[in-house]
């Protein structure tokens, strides 16, 4: 094809141009497809350190919750209580884009130090078999995990740091646990002929509406979370029954109790007959005993029997953690689940995990769009000099392209020819751009670069920086270069179009 | 036939505030085959009327009719065409396409009308170089053969395409008068064997001689 040679001859003829040229168009292609391959890895870090191992995809509030950023409240701040889970339940199982859900509760809790002051620690309520089977996100740093049904605390590596801090000389351990000298804090290294160790915690419900409660919880393991262990390493693990005792909620226990016939006989009674039933005459009677009946090992059995049969979705929560199957787009399916709730009547309404999370999904998000402004930014740039090189060039090549139009070129053929040399420079600059990003993204990926500072993390989506690339960001990268290659040249084109014969005669 | 016909044509140019009249009413006519000079001093309007006829400038007033085809309605793409198809440029500075060598821009007409096959076009080609003596330089660009060289390349490319007027604008400024004298000689040549019009445009007395009819122009109008 004419306009190819000729093309083809004119960037090998104006090297130092056309070399101007690749270099910005390599640059800007390199650019584009790292920076696609760190928002990617921005976006997939987030979906997995976040959506995946803590917040699942959409969260259910109780539609009485005003503020949205409950995952993160302000210390103190208390979260709406949920109650009739098992309604809730039974619209999300029918729900054919939910792939799982996890009821929890979530508050802050007051310890107090050997002086009486008051310090809040966060409290997440859960049925710890199934929170790790819908997150899998922590690991034992000393004792264990709690068992199905068990009550207890797994106190995490930040909090129990906080706690020597605040308490003084109190280290926490778990119990049936030894000192682990390895895992001190520096400070707490430094003082260890004074150390005193706890293996249990007092833990007063705190809420905005004043009701305080304490509890008494063993220790049962020391956990840090395997992600993003600086945000969510706040949020210790508590069974529910004892999260729910802690704030006064609705115990599963208290809704399995049953009231007998005598029970309730004696709560109708009418108050003035109430005395009458206390007479000295009726009140005490004699019984035979038995001893086998107050066999105290039978009464445990039994106790444990009854710990163990509770269904603890009969109390309340205030959260519920929804993760949703592949392919539903997020907002569709937050608004099919608030219609499906709305027509079931019960009181939750459904937000995203970035509502839920308030201020660190701002964060990530802001960190997600300031990368993808600086890749457009480099995008614009490349267009503009481009297209400032380009125009240069068609000036300078009025006599020869004047010379063209005059001998019968039409302006279609001149636009071609100026195309065809940018697209040329674009396949082989900018394609050698990207193989170079691909190559790039996956050296950092393979570098396994970690950060602990909490800004970096959001950016990196997770503890280690791991950009990568799927064939649709490889795509984009191809699009972005072939859209750059375009914008840049229409100007040009336009130039070279306009030149006339006479301008090619009048110049000489 | 008359393959040029002017009548009453006119030519202004805008000059910051002021008009520049280059040409002010110019009628004449050009039968095929004829080998034409216009005259004239620095700027009397030889160019702009040498423009006009070659479609690359439109009449600011007046009729002007290329081979039987009003010219001063015309859209660009119907006057590229026409110059493609029916006339041919050999211009002051030659104008070569300094990327093709001297076959790529003798085809280079050839190939824009797409009509006719790769043989052709080469065969084609090769004669017109070998008319002009230049078949040993044949694959040499631009930048490798003298202005004499040059010049005749561009007579050969102006000729490929059989059009019906070919237009040279001070073929011969830039040579010298040896060289100058064997390029007229040359499209004296063409212009008896192609039976082509050729219409140049000179201020220079030693190749008035090589017209058979000379046009005088002066301030824009013609002169006796």
């Amino acid at each position: 094809m004419l306009s190819l040679k000729i093309a083809w001859r004119n960037i090998y003829r104006h090297k130092g141009k056309s070399l101007v040229i690749g270099v910005i168009l390599f640059l800007g292609a390199w650019i584009m497809t790292v920076g696609n391959g760190i928002i990617s890895g921005l976006n997939e870090g987030l979906k997995e350190n976040i959506v995946n191992r803590f917040t699942g995809d959409i969260v259910l509030i109780s539609d009485k919750q005003v503020k949205k950023d409950v995952l993160f409240p302000m210390m103190g701040e208390s979260i709406e209580v949920i109650s009739g889970y098992p309604a809730i339940k039974d619209v999300l199982t029918q729900q054919p884009y939910v792939d799982k859900f996890l009821p929890a509760a979530q508050g802050a809790a007051m310890v107090l130090s050997d002086a009486g002051e008051p310090d809040l620690y966060f409290l997440l309520g859960v049925d710890f078999a199934q929170y790790q089977k819908m997150f899998d996100n922590v690991e034992t740093v000393e004792g264990r995990l709690l068992k199905p049904g068990e009550r207890g605390l797994l106190l995490t590596t930040v909090n129990r740091k906080m706690l020597y801090d605040y308490l003084t000389n109190y280290w926490v351990i778990p119990e049936n646990c030894t000192l682990a000298t390895a895992n001190l804090t520096p400070e707490a290294k430094a003082n260890i002929q004074r150390l005193q160790v706890r293996d249990k915690l007092v833990f007063m419900g705190f809420s905005d509406k004043n009701t305080t409660l304490d509890i008494l919880s063993p220790v049962k393991g020391v956990i840090k979370y395997k992600s993003f262990n600086k945000f969510w390493g706040f949020f210790n693990i508590i069974d529910l029954e004892s999260f729910r005792e802690c704030f006064g909620y609705v115990t599963a226990a208290d809704s399995s109790a049953q009231v007998d016939d005598e029970k309730k006989a004696l709560l109708a009674m009418d108050e003035s007959n109430l005395e009458g039933s206390f007479s000295m005459d009726g009140l005490v009677s004699e019984m035979k005993t038995d001893d086998s009946i107050f066999d105290s090992s039978s009464i445990q059995k039994e106790t444990e029997k009854q710990q163990i049969a509770i269904d603890t979705d009969k109390g309340s929560f205030n959260l519920v953690y929804i993760k949703l199957k592949p392919g539903v787009p997020l907002d569709v399916a937050v608004k099919k689940l608030n219609k499906a709730l709305n027509d079931a009547h019960v009181n939750v309404q459904a937000i995203t995990w970035k509502q839920g999370l308030g201020q660190i999904a701002d964060m990530a998000m802001l960190m997600k769009g300031a990368l993808f402004v600086f890749v457009t930014f480099i995008f614009f740039v490349a267009i503009i000099v481009i297209m400032n090189t380009l125009s240069m060039a068609a000036l300078e090549r009025i006599p020869e392209i004047g010379m063209m139009r005059a001998v019968g070129a039409k302006k279609s053929f001149i636009s071609s020819m100026f195309l065809y040399e940018t697209a040329m420079l674009s396949f082989v600059f900018g394609g050698i751009g990207i193989i170079s990003g691909i190559v790039t993204v996956k050296i950092l990926a393979l570098m396994n670069i970690t950060t602990a500072n909490e800004m970096l993390q959001l950016f990196f989506g997770g503890d280690k920086f791991q950009p990568l690339l799927s064939m649709s960001d490889i795509i984009l990268g191809i699009v972005q270069l072939a859209v750059v290659t375009l914008i840049a040249t229409i100007y040009p084109m336009i130039v070279a179009r306009r030149i006339t014969p006479l301008e090619a005669i009048a110049r000489d | 036939m008359n393959i040029v016909e002017m009548k009453n044509i006119k030519k202004n140019y805008p000059l910051g505030e002021t008009v520049v009249h280059a040409v002010r009413g110019v009628s004449f006519d050009v039968q095929e085959g004829e080998f034409l000079s216009i005259i004239g001093p620095s700027g009397s309007g030889k160019t702009t009327l040498l423009n006009m006829i070659g479609c690359i400038d439109i009449p600011s007033e007046g009729s002007m009719k290329i081979a039987g085809k009003e010219i001063t309605t015309m859209k660009d793409k119907e006057l590229t065409d026409l110059r493609l198809y029916k006339i041919g440029f050999i211009f002051q500075t030659f104008n070569l396409i300094p990327v093709l060598n001297v076959k790529e821009n003798v085809e280079f007409p050839l190939l824009l009308m797409k009509k006719y096959s790769k043989k052709e076009i080469s065969e084609r080609a090769s004669q017109l170089i070998d008319a002009v003596g230049l078949t040993e330089h044949i694959n040499h660009k631009p930048s490798e053969l003298s202005g004499g060289q040059r010049q005749r390349v561009a007579i050969a490319r102006a000729l490929v395409t059989k059009p019906g007027i070919v237009l040279a604008d001070e073929p011969t400024a830039n040579l010298d008068s040896e060289t100058g004298g064997y390029i007229l000689e040359l499209m004296k040549e063409m212009n008896e064997k192609e039976k082509t019009t050729f219409i140049f445009s000179t201020h220079d007395p030693d190749v008035i001689k090589y017209a058979k009819r000379i046009v005088r122009i002066k301030d824009g109008l013609l002169a006796e």
